[in-house]
């Protein structure tokens, strides 16, 4: 099977949160529990029955008096996971990058509780959590049982507005730049696609990358 | 042996990857199965109508041979939303699987700020009668003008958005039946 990619318009994503439910409902993760953080994003990052999340950003802006930004964030499934490096040091094999390129957490990664911080602080953008209930390291499987049947991820055949789609490498490339090109016409020459050479989550941004996620 | 690239990665986990490959002269090192059954692969598909709002998303809802509920998706082949789902839609597995859920009806008596349970019987005369009553207080036969009215102020009705098409068409022949003029559904507020 050919990579797989996420191709994400954070331009068409309105915030209405049916990847992080879809995501929620089919692996049957239950709730975490929260309080109100002055946004709307919630919870406040990912976590362990969260593996995905909108972030919500306000800034202040010259055109309108504000902007709101929305990403859907997950794991990106590096072409070179820093999770991966790092675990390797630990156990042999523990994280595998499977036939269409989804990063995947075995079983081996249990008992590395010890070492959860430094897995977390391994990836780029502190992706994976340590799940107390499986006692290990948990993120986003890229649904790999769904897509070895053909089907979409929960989440990218959730989305209503078509903000995240999902397909073979060539296409989400063809696609990404078609909705950067789309979206330099119409935001005035801002916009850029993300890491797109070493993950295989694009996102389209037309602003500052920080301005999406407080550390990114 | 004709053996797909998926088949031959699945059956050479059994056997021992390295020395098929060495066998086979294939390079498997970048590439590595680890498959695990899609658990809605052997689940009967029910389609129904998400219940939330007047948009009216197609879904498909998977369950066991038990009965028991699997997951439920948005139907890719319903023409709205297809396979589309809000986070509402998406969580309507919820609906039936919540040990939140409240499963009896709950009376706050005047005064009290306790909520008790109970049973569906009572629950109904204790409507019943309180409708009945207000309804013989508050009925008006006739408005300032003099013009027929028959109605009553002193009721209304809220529905709730988990109703579909047919209970809202018996539930609006009900009220005004009984002279309702506030009728409401949560969908539209």
């Amino acid at each position: 099977m050919a990579g797989k990619f996420f191709f994400i318009d954070t331009t068409r994503c309105t915030a209405c949160r049916g990847c992080q439910i879809a995501c929620k409902q089919y692996k049957k993760h239950s709730v975490s529990k929260t309080k109100q953080y002055g946004t709307y994003q919630n919870p406040i990052d990912l976590d362990a029955n969260t593996f995905r999340l909108v972030r919500f950003s306000e800034h202040p802006s010259k055109v309108n008096s504000m902007v709101w930004y929305f990403f859907s964030e997950a794991c990106r499934h590096c072409l070179k996971p820093g999770c991966q490096k790092k675990v390797e040091q630990i156990k042999k094999d523990a994280i595998i990058i499977n036939d269409f390129g989804a990063v995947l957490y075995t079983d081996k990664m249990q008992g590395l509780e010890k070492s959860s911080k430094a897995i977390k602080q391994a990836c780029p953008w502190s992706i994976p959590n340590w799940s107390k209930k499986e006692k290990q390291m948990v993120k986003c499987n890229m649904c790999y049982d769904r897509v070895e049947a053909g089907l979409l991820p929960a989440c990218a055949k959730a989305c209503p507005t078509g903000a995240i789609n999902f397909g073979d490498e060539a296409e989400m490339k063809k696609l990404a730049n078609e909705c950067l090109a789309a979206a330099k016409k119409k935001f005035g020459g801002k916009g850029e696609i993300l890491d797109s050479e070493d993950v295989r989550v694009l996102y389209l941004i037309i602003d500052e990358q920080a301005k999406y996620r407080p550390v990114a | 042996m004709a053996l797909t690239r998926r088949e031959f990665l699945k059956w050479s986990g059994t056997a021992g990857a390295a020395a098929a490959a060495l066998c086979l002269g294939f390079d498997l090192k970048p590439v590595k199965s680890y498959a695990a059954e899609l658990k809605i692969l052997k689940a009967k598909e029910t389609t129904t109508i998400c219940p939330y709002c007047g948009v009216g998303c197609g879904l498909i809802v998977h369950t066991k041979k038990s009965g028991k509920l699997l997951n439920a998706e948005g139907d890719p082949d319903h023409p709205i939303n297809e396979g589309a789902l809000c986070a509402k839609g998406a969580a309507l597995y919820q609906m039936t699987v919540n040990k939140n859920r409240i499963k009896t009806p709950l009376y706050r008596a005047p005064e009290s700020d306790e909520w008790e349970e109970i049973g569906w019987d009572e629950a109904f005369e204790k409507i019943a009668e309180k409708v009945k009553e207000t309804r013989d207080a508050t009925f008006t036969e006739k408005n300032a003008k003099g013009q027929v009215v028959n109605r009553t102020t002193g009721i209304a009705h809220v529905g709730s958005a988990a109703l579909d098409n047919e209970e809202c068409w018996v539930l609006q022949g009900i009220m005004r039946a009984l002279g309702l003029v506030y009728i409401e559904h949560q969908a539209r507020i």
